[in-house]
């Protein structure tokens, strides 16, 4: 039986009032994460990822963002027809967010048990001495040593890898059932990326919570996450099970993506380079967004906006070529 | 090896802490570079890998001479620059150029491309007759991939990659023999990565460059670099050929650092082994004894809080020779395959 959905993603468009123009940032994503499963968004800057889950957690800010069109339901029910004060009921106790720089997400004049606890006592009615109590607990589940010392520390007082810690604990607190995670060890060095990544894999699997990891490390992805979707110019442009993509990518930009990173285990001769830049968001190409940097592009490119076409094994592809592209 | 142009002996830069207005006392000092050994060959490029905080952008302002060490010395062609001034210095500091990490704030705001690529032909107007200089800048932004025609726009009319370009530029305006590159592409997305990448690679054999590539990325380390050092605490732990590094490590640091990498590969993930460090690097304020790493190490006795481990070939491996067989600071050292061999999609 497939897992419940918990998070559905409806094409969704959002843009911004810039003074250069309209900024298209997301332009009809589709994506939908079960119980239990993590699902990976990666793309570079400005492909929309971050836009999309700012949008899911309902803090992007509007103006000058605007959402156009486009359905978010979460268990079913659509977010977007909420009220402020509903939203805000489901946001950290249902659904939580994870933000890549936890030194400024962080408020630095709060200890970290005021922050934790907080949490509880703003959503659950706590007590100030049960709050601190929870927060003990939470920087004990995130293996923070010595948390009944810590709780009363500052967030400057913590190294970036336990400050992200204190992030995974935030969320974590009220046990929701959605977390989105925003290039959550991106700040990190590797030997901390590897604690922290594993850490939040471990409780994922524990609490059996659906993640939406957002990434531009391809790395990363092929470690943790079950399905990816690759992000460009503000539309999906390909999404599979996580093995598929890396064995066999059905869009040239994911192909692109991919060849074009060093190898840890080989000494690669020159690398292959993805022509060009990724477009501006006020001025995004007509028909297939990458052609003008695709290997791959034909007339019908520069005029047809490619749908997200059905491929075999669950998987889709939004180039008008995935055959080919498929046969490498 | 090539040639050498570049030694390095013993480098070390030591901040100090005071305290006290009036009467100022040291009470510290934050050891950043703690005795760093590093030969670089003609044309070659040598990677330094590192985590934040262990001293390897120290390490690249003391080569170019930004900071003067608290002690060691830097041979230029077998002269001691750390020791040089005025006009002595500003002829070396020609050959011996920079590329920084940042793209949004190493280039002036206010200055058009032009001026910035063309002001080492200020400070250094033998490199240049001023008639010529217009062309020489036009000439370099064609050789990095810009077009020349954009001489006189500003830096925040271009993307990331592009500016990055922009400092190479100006870092190839005095034809210099080295080039001191501190983490030229990790603000970049990865497709434009490649391409700065390919571009360094391409202007190397171009210019007869070598290079000091500093970076926390190992796989573009491994890409780029004929010899790798790794850096831990101030010091280097272990350094040798790409292969000798990657396939061959024998530090207990070098082995976890390169389990820890997220390789872009499903099927490679299931058959290797990660060594998840834990806990966080000490301050180099406060240095442990002996081996520096022996806090995380997994194989750390009494010996390693006594005795700081030696940079050289490891006894075990001496007579045995191979690629196991080279520098690597460990009292412990053991060969150990932490690389998954994968295969390359597609």
């Amino acid at each position: 039986m497939p897992p419940e959905v918990l998070l559905e993603v409806r094409d969704l468009h959002v843009e911004f009032r810039t003074r250069d123009g309209v900024a298209h940032a997301v332009n009809g994503v589709d994506y939908a994460v079960g119980r239990g499963q993590t699902l990976a968004v990666l793309g570079e800057s400005g492909s929309g990822k971050s836009v999309t889950a700012q949008a899911v957690m309902g803090i992007l800010d509007i103006p000058p963002g605007r959402i156009t069109r486009g359905r978010i339901l979460f268990r079913g029910q659509d977010l977007l027809k909420l009220k402020e004060s509903e939203r805000r009921r489901i946001r950290g106790a249902e659904m939580a967010m994870i933000f890549q720089d936890a030194l400024s997400a962080l408020n630095p004049v709060l200890t970290v048990g005021d922050q934790l606890g907080e949490m509880f006592v703003v959503h659950r009615g706590a007590s100030r001495k049960d709050a601190r109590a929870r927060a003990v607990e939470l920087m004990d589940r995130v293996r923070i040593p010595a948390a009944a010392q810590r709780v009363r520390d500052y967030p400057h007082q913590f190294s970036g890898g336990m400050r992200q810690r204190i992030m995974i604990a935030m969320a974590l607190a009220l046990e929701p059932a959605l977390i989105i995670a925003d290039e959550p060890t991106t700040a990190l060095d590797v030997t901390v990326q590897a604690q922290v990544m594993d850490l939040l894999a471990e409780l994922q699997r524990e609490l059996t919570m659906g993640l939406v990891l957002i990434t531009h490390d391809l790395g990363v992805v092929a470690d943790v996450a079950d399905r990816i979707a690759v992000m460009y110019a503000g539309r999906i442009v390909e999404t599979a099970p996580v093995h598929d993509v890396y064995k066999a990518p059905a869009h040239p930009y994911t192909r692109g993506l991919l060849e074009s990173i060093p190898r840890l285990d080989r000494k690669g001769r020159e690398l292959y380079a993805i022509k060009g830049l990724p477009p501006s968001l006020t001025d995004i190409p007509r028909g297939c967004a990458f052609h003008p940097r695709c290997p791959m592009a034909r007339d019908v490119c520069r005029t047809d906006v490619p749908p997200l076409y059905e491929v075999p094994g669950d998987r889709r592809s939004a180039c008008h070529f995935w055959r080919e592209c498929l046969d490498g | 090896m090539a040639e050498p142009v570049l030694e390095v002996n013993g480098l070390v830069k030591h901040y100090p802490l005071t305290q006290g207005v009036l009467f100022r006392k040291q009470t510290g000092a934050v050891r950043a570079v703690d005795g760093v050994d590093l030969v670089l060959g003609r044309g070659e490029t040598l990677g330094i890998v590192g985590e934040s905080g262990c001293g390897k952008s120290t390490v690249a302002r003391l080569l170019v001479s930004l900071e003067r060490p608290t002690a060691g010395e830097i041979r230029y062609r077998g002269e001691d620059i750390t020791r040089l001034s005025g006009r002595a210095l500003k002829a070396v500091r020609r050959n011996i150029q920079m590329v920084f990490q940042d793209p949004y704030t190493s280039l002036n705001p206010r200055m058009t491309v032009g001026d910035i690529v063309g002001e080492p032909y200020e400070i250094h107007p033998e490199a240049a007759p001023k008639g010529d200089r217009r062309r020489k800048v036009r000439e370099l932004l064609e050789v990095v991939g810009l077009n020349p025609e954009h001489v006189n726009r500003y830096p925040h009319q271009f993307s990331g990659g592009q500016r990055q370009r922009i400092g190479i530029a100006r870092g190839l305006a005095l034809r210099p023999e080295i080039i001191v590159a501190d983490e030229p592409v990790s603000a970049l997305d990865v497709s434009v990565q490649a391409q700065v990448v390919n571009l360094m690679e391409r202007l190397q054999g171009e210019f007869g460059l070598a290079y000091v590539f500093i970076a926390h990325d190992l796989s573009v380390v491994r890409h780029i670099s004929d010899r790798v050092g790794v850096m831990y605490l101030g010091r280097i732990v272990e350094t040798g050929t790409d292969t000798e590094i990657y396939d061959h490590p024998t530090h207990p640091y070098t082995q976890a650092l390169l389990s820890a990498v997220p390789v872009p590969d499903p099927e490679a993930r299931a058959h290797r082994e990660r060594i998840i460090l834990y806990g966080d690097v000490p301050s180099p304020t406060d240095i442990p004894s002996g081996c520096r790493f022996r806090t995380r190490c997994w194989k750390a006795r009494e010996r390693c809080a006594l005795e700081v481990p030696a940079l050289a070939v490891p006894e075990a491996f001496r007579a045995v020779g191979g690629p196991a067989a080279h520098d690597s600071a460990c009292h412990f050292a053991e060969e150990k395959h932490v690389v998954a061999d994968g295969n390359r999609p597609g």
